[in-house]
C-alpha cells in the first residue's frame, strides 16, 4: 500500500518500512503488545498523538512518563542536563508545584532520519494558583522501539520569557 | 569535539549569515533538507533558500538569547535556539524559537 502523497515527500531516504507503524495511544504507554503493522503512518498523526498523550500525563501523573524515556534519554530542562528515565522523571516530580495545565499551540514534526520523528511545540503553563500562564517552547525527538512504538531520546524544555 | 562547541559555532555562522546574506545559506541545507517556517513544510536546499530570501523584509538582525544541544543519536545533533529578530523600521522586535 503506498503512503499518502504527504508522506512520500518527507520520507526521503529515511526508509518507508521504519515508519510503518499505526499510531494510537497505546503506542506510548509501553505494554502494547499488539503490533498493528502494515498501516502507512503519518509523522503528524505520530506527533499528534504523542503531544496529546505526553502533556495530559504531565498534568495527570508526571510520574507515568517514566515509561516514555530510557537509559540514553536526555533531557535539557531550562538549560540542566539531565539523562536517562530514572533522572529525568525525578527530575519532572521534583518541579516546585502541585498542579499543572499544558495548553499547547503549536506543534510541528519532520522526520529525523534513522526512523525517527522531531516535534516541535509551543504553548502556555498555567500552574495552579498563579495569575498569569508562562510561554513555553519544547523540542522532542522521537526514536522507533523493537516492540512498535516510540520512546523519547531527546528532550529540550524552555520557557519563553518577554 | 565538545558538542556545545559545534551548536555555539554553528548558531554564530548561521545567524551572521542569515542576517547578513540570506542566500548564503544554501550551502548549509541539502537536497533531503526540511525546513517548516511557521507551519509552512519546504524540501531542499534550492527551496529552502528561496523560501528565506523571499521573505518580506530587506534587512533583519537576530539576537540570540539561549542555545541548547544534545546529540542526537547516528553522529547527529539538535540544537535549540531561542531569541528575538529585531526587522528594520519595525518598533518592537519578535520572539522566536528555532
Amino acid at each position: 500500500m503506498n503512503p499518502p502523497i504527504n508522506t512520500q515527500f518527507w520520507m526521503g531516504s529515511a526508509g518507508l518500512a521504519s515508519l510503518n507503524y499505526c499510531v494510537t495511544a497505546l503506542l506510548f504507554d509501553g505494554s502494547n503488545s499488539d503490533k498493528q503493522k502494515e498501516k502507512s503512518m503519518d509523522p503528524d498523526a505520530v506527533a499528534k498523538a504523542f503531544v496529546d498523550h505526553y502533556y495530559s500525563t504531565f498534568d495527570a501523573n508526571r510520574a507515568g512518563l517514566a515509561n516514555l524515556y530510557q537509559e540514553g534519554s536526555m533531557l535539557t530542562f531550562e538549560g540542566q542536563k539531565i539523562q536517562g528515565s530514572q533522572s529525568i522523571v525525578a527530575k519532572l516530580t521534583s518541579l516546585p508545584f502541585q498542579q499543572c495545565k499544558h495548553n499547547i499551540s503549536t506543534v510541528d514534526c519532520q522526520p529525523s532520519g534513522a526512523g525517527g520523528v522531531l516535534v516541535f511545540v509551543s504553548g502556555t503553563l498555567q500552574l495552579a494558583g498563579e495569575q498569569h500562564a508562562l510561554k513555553f517552547s519544547q523540542m522532542f525527538h522521537l526514536m522507533p522501539t523493537p516492540q512498535g512504538s516510540f520512546y523519547v531520546l531527546n528532550d529540550i524544555f524552555r520557557l519563553n520569557y518577554a | 569535539m565538545d558538542p556545545d562547541a559545534v551548536a555555539k559555532a554553528f548558531v554564530e555562522h548561521y545567524y551572521s549569515t542569515f542576517d547578513a546574506n540570506r542566500a548564503g545559506l544554501a550551502n548549509l541545507y541539502q537536497e533531503g533538507s526540511m525546513l517548516t517556517f511557521e507551519g509552512q513544510k519546504i524540501q531542499g536546499s534550492q527551496s529552502i533558500v528561496a523560501k528565506l530570501t523571499s521573505l518580506p523584509f530587506q534587512q533583519c538582525k537576530h539576537n540570540i538569547t539561549t542555545v541548547d544541544c544534545q546529540p542526537s543519536g547516528s553522529g547527529g545533533m539538535l540544537v535549540f535556539v531561542s531569541g528575538n529578530l529585531q526587522l528594520a523600521g519595525e518598533q518592537h522586535a519578535l520572539k522566536f524559537s528555532q
